[in-house]
């Protein structure tokens, strides 16, 4: 997908893969766009003198989600919350036009409300939370140029190339992650834990703790949005030089999700790249 | 609900998310991981006898490489800015970062901190530098995003004086 947004062109490819030893995918990835357009329907103006239609990209939405491998319906909680997504997406359309910090607070409390609805949703549906909730994670970016506005709950990430350096937008909400921060257990301690990978935070979880974020792009800029399946596998300096040599999102994708299953493939991966244009 | 934009502003490093992690979450992170944009909160608080949620903007810090980016600060109602006292230098710049963001923002409520006080050892700012401060009209209190010294009374200064300079205004 190849579109224009503002000043920027964008080039925008997502893929998902099942991985070599799951029997399912839980996984699932959207990519979206929201578009101004003008059509003229009756005019005395001389035909030469109108173009018919006009329209522009008012703005994109990237999002993964990663259903939570050992409960039932991963795939249910993942591909529910990237549907609500979309529902908040057609929602906050009109919020795009002359973003004022009035309505970027506004977009920003409607986009942790969407989260925490359908994580509320999920657990009213199933009488209560339990430990066999289906739960996901998801990374989500909105891109109304050149601000992305980001979500985060779980371990899913999202990362931004900038001038050949690679940096995490995000911080995995996973039990190893969060013992590590206070200092209780280091690096090491936490890389040989079992329940390291836990993950501290998920929709559909015991705990939700939406993380949000911005950044503004600037042309040039690659956004890569991904599932634990990749980063098990895939180091970010090799994430850095797929990114770095990669000549368009879909080769790019598919680079990632070949470095993946080479490296074993023992989770659903899933990977959306967004390459903007350099001036 | 009143709101208020509160943007956290400095060098990198001075510990502007740990003040946020412990005025928001209660906790203090010892692995430092460098903020890229911005990172968002909230907390409510109550100002001047009137609930108000702050909108704390943790900004990604100014290096050699990057300056802080006037669109953050953008509709911003406050600013703390982050002094690391144990790191002279980010001392030195914050004139000049508040130069930056009193042209992109005017002139709104502020506090410097001057944090990681807790680093007694290392402390490499003097009395006649926040005597400078002070000349300057700028409140200033030293805090420890680890042992939580200053921090609640930092962003209450933040929340009382934007209340009061802003009024009912979102």
């Amino acid at each position: 997908m190849i579109d224009t947004i503002a000043a920027a062109a964008v080039d925008a490819f997502g893929l998902t893969d099942r991985g070599l030893v799951r029997d399912g995918n839980e996984d699932h990835f959207v990519i979206a766009q929201v578009n101004k357009s003008i059509e003229v329907r009756q005019t005395s103006l001389p035909p030469d003198d109108v173009d018919r239609q006009f329209e522009t990209t008012a703005a994109y939405l990237f999002a993964v989600a990663d259903g939570v491998g050992g409960r039932p319906e991963g795939d249910l909680a993942s591909g529910r919350t990237l549907s609500a997504m979309l529902r908040y997406l057609g929602k906050a359309a009109s919020c795009f036009q002359g973003l004022d910090t009035n309505a970027e607070e506004a977009l920003l409390e409607k986009l942790e409300t969407a989260v925490r609805d359908v994580h509320e949703g999920l657990i009213g549906e199933y009488g209560g939370y339990t430990s066999k909730l289906p739960a996901t994670t998801l990374t989500l970016v909105l891109l109304v140029w050149p601000r992305a506005y980001h979500i985060q709950v779980g371990d899913s990430r999202a990362y931004v190339r900038r001038g050949g350096r690679l940096q995490r937008l995000t911080r995995d909400q996973t039990l190893g992650e969060y013992m590590v921060s206070l200092g209780a257990w280091t690096d090491e301690q936490a890389s040989r834990a079992p329940a390291a990978a836990n993950l501290s935070s998920a929709i559909g979880g015991s705990e939700l703790l939406p993380v949000v974020g911005l950044i503004d792009l600037a042309p040039g800029d690659t956004l890569l949005l991904c599932t634990d399946g990749l980063t098990k596998h895939v180091s970010d300096e090799q994430i850095d030089a797929a990114l770095a040599e990669a000549e368009t999102a879909v080769s790019t994708s598919t680079k990632l999700i070949d470095g993946a299953l080479a490296g074993g493939g023992t989770d659903n991966v899933t990977v959306v790249v967004v390459r903007t244009a350099p001036k | 609900m009143l709101q208020k934009k509160i943007c956290m502003v400095g060098v990198f490093g001075t510990g502007k998310t740990c003040l946020v992690q412990r005025y928001v979450h209660s906790i203090f992170s010892v692995k430092y991981l460098s903020t890229v944009g911005v990172k968002i909160d909230r907390r409510e608080v109550q100002a001047n006898g009137q609930p108000v949620t702050l909108v704390l903007w943790d900004l990604e810090g100014r290096d050699a490489t990057r300056d802080i980016n006037p669109s953050y600060v953008r509709g911003a109602h406050g600013i703390l800015y982050v002094v690391d006292g144990t790191r002279r230098e980010t001392f030195d710049q914050i004139f000049e970062i508040q130069n930056l963001v009193v042209s992109a923002l005017g002139d709104v409520p502020s506090v410097v901190a001057l944090n990681k006080s807790d680093l007694t050892d290392k402390w490499q700012l003097t009395p006649a530098d926040e005597k400078r401060l002070s000349s300057a009209g700028q409140f200033a209190l030293r805090t420890s995003a680890k042992s939580g010294l200053g921090v609640e009374e930092a962003f209450q200064r933040l929340a009382d004086t934007t209340v009061a300079a802003n009024g009912a205004h979102r």
